[in-house]
């Protein structure tokens, strides 16, 4: 079970990890997250949480800060009616689930709901109302189940990553 | 009969792996060069940790360019650098001197991105590449970490919008003005995973900075990469741009001489509007200089207007040349003593405060106009403060006047 974060369209990368701390560690990038339009953001989100967006998320920069800092805290599925090329390509690379969907409005902030990502399925709590969603096919989907790149690239090159040895 | 024609980027993937490739397909593939740079950088090395700091298998060219915060500006910044100079060495990467200039620009102006190439790097404006007729897509840390690792990474071949230019660019109008006004058009996702093409019509020609400033904002429209015809024999040309009967997804005119000098307001780079519906909007910085519009033809734009004037009271003006060579230059042709008697500040070459990362981030309300490329919420600093991005023109007219206006008035 998690809570609904509601963003709206062109959600970009400089506010969701700005500029002037990515030269820091994760763990201090990540307390900036949204803050342009969400100071509280990184406070209030925890394990289990689903962000539900426009058109264009994750817009701009090929930051690949952005997919981690938002898995960092917690959120562990993204669903936008269309996301940035980069922001997708990292998202997937880093292990992070994401899905389009066709209206953002049906969920509203602060929702609670769980998450079947077999099924591409979000169920709301209070009324049980499902939201089909679209998760990356093929090839990106074997990516995204092994965890991310790290593993499958593990795999493809025949070895096992450290923490499974 | 022979086989439909392909779209440039088709070629390109059909060269990269050996196959017949079309849009939609999904494939591996070795790009020619790889540039990873000091924000990414150290991030890309805790992913190579990650993968067992295995022996680098890609045979490309790999490149570290150290552009973002150079100089250092704490100890943190000097360590990143430090940490991939140290991986460098023991893999037998080449380093770029740090100083040496912004990498999109750089790697253009030292001839190693050219024509027809396909190239990826750890920044979004990687598409900047395609100012000089080669492929660029920007890849996270991660990705890149895996590509040396393995030798591949993976696309998909792109679908491709063709943009046919006609026409001669009005005074006081850039390539800048060209790329905000067909941002405006299509949105800041109208090119969304697709490759942005142009073409020359009806005697439009345009010189390597003027594509610089449209290929760099392309992915501000969403494009995975672009491609502008480069100054090349039109054999040259005809091999590597899209075939007259290739699979185009979309077409658009663009009339140069249409086009008047705009401005995208705060916060987003499609929030076009022209000078005259922004008059009087009062700044306190201006910013010329990034990877795209810190080259000599934006300093002498700059410098034009500055020449007879001053910056006014109270305004901030930052000069940014994008490469040690280009500052030499400007210094040779006393552009530089321009700036300096007209009360603005010359910067070495840096990303700086274009990505709010150091050398002029904006503080609390403060509003600026840049020839730079985002302006989104606290892009250069305050999430309070405001960009507005134009050409090097009304930029350095802004300074002049402390207020947007048309350049014409302070010429």
């Amino acid at each position: 079970m998690g809570r609904i974060f509601v963003f709206g369209d062109d959600i970009d990368t400089d506010v969701i990890a700005p500029g002037g701390y990515l030269h820091l560690k994760i763990e201090d990038v990540k307390k900036h997250c949204m803050e342009a339009i969400y100071p509280d953001f990184w406070k209030e989100v925890s394990k289990g949480d689903v962000i539900i967006a426009g058109k264009n998320f994750g817009t701009g920069s090929s930051r690949e800060q952005a997919p981690v800092v938002l898995m960092e805290l917690g959120i562990s599925l993204i669903l936008a009616r269309s996301f940035a090329r980069i922001f997708f390509r990292n998202a997937v690379n880093v292990g992070l689930p994401i899905g389009t969907i066709a209206d953002p409005s049906e969920f509203k902030a602060g929702d609670i709901a769980e998450i079947d990502l077999e099924k591409g399925v979000l169920i709301r709590a209070a009324d049980h109302k499902e939201i089909n969603f679209k998760a990356p096919s093929g090839a990106l989907a074997d990516i995204l189940s092994e965890g991310g790149i790290i593993p499958y690239t593990l795999k493809k090159l025949g070895k096992l990553p450290d923490d499974k040895r | 009969m022979r086989s439909q024609g392909k779209s440039a980027i088709e070629k390109v993937f059909s060269r990269l792996t050996s196959k017949d490739a079309h849009s939609g397909d999904f494939v591996w593939a070795s790009p020619d060069m790889v540039y990873v740079h000091d924000v990414l950088g150290p991030m890309m090395l805790d992913s190579y940790r990650k993968l067992g700091n295995p022996p680098v298998k890609y045979r490309g060219r790999t490149l570290f360019v150290y552009d973002h915060i150079f100089p250092p500006k704490d100890s943190a910044s000097a360590n990143n650098i430090l940490s991939m100079k140290e991986f460098a060495s023991l893999n037998g990467i080449e380093s770029i001197p740090a100083g040496d200039g912004i990498e999109h620009t750089l790697l253009i102006e030292r001839g190693d991105i050219t024509p027809g190439m396909f190239v990826v790097g750890s920044d979004s404006h990687t598409v900047t590449a395609g100012a000089n007729g080669a492929f660029g897509a920007g890849l996270g840390s991660t990705d890149l970490a895996c590509l040396l690792a393995s030798g591949e990474t993976w696309f998909m071949v792109p679908e491709t919008i063709l943009f046919r230019l006609q026409g001669k660019l009005n005074r006081f109008v850039t390539g800048k003005d060209v790329i905000l006004n067909i941002i405006s058009r299509i949105g800041v996702d109208g090119a969304n995973y697709r490759c942005m093409e142009f073409r020359n019509d009806g005697g439009a020609h345009l010189g390597l900075d003027e594509r610089l400033a449209i290929a760099n904002m392309t992915v501000e429209a969403g494009a995975k990469t672009c491609f502008l015809p480069p100054d090349v024999s039109h054999e040259k040309l005809t091999e590597i741009q899209s075939d007259e009967d290739a699979r185009i997804s979309e077409e658009l005119s663009v009339d140069l001489s249409s086009i008047e000098p705009e401005i995208a307001a705060p916060y987003s780079p499609g929030n076009v509007k022209h000078v005259s519906d922004l008059q009087g909007t009062e700044v306190n910085q201006v910013y010329i200089g990034n990877c795209a519009n810190g080259t000599l033809t934006d300093l002498k734009e700059a410098a034009e207007i500055l020449k007879h004037n001053h910056v006014r009271d109270g305004v901030t003006m930052i000069v940014v040349p994008a490469t040690r060579n280009i500052y030499s230059k400007a210094l040779d042709l006393g552009l530089i003593k321009i700036f300096l008697d007209s009360g603005a500040v010359v910067s070495p070459p840096t990303c700086g405060a274009c990505a709010g990362l150091h050398m002029g981030v904006l503080g609390h309300d403060q509003v600026c106009v840049s020839n730079t490329n985002r302006n989104f919420r606290g892009r250069m600093g305050d999430p309070t403060s405001k960009v507005y991005l134009a050409n090097s023109y009304v930029a350095a007219a802004a300074a002049v006047e402390g207020k947007i206006v048309n350049p014409q008035e302070v010429f």
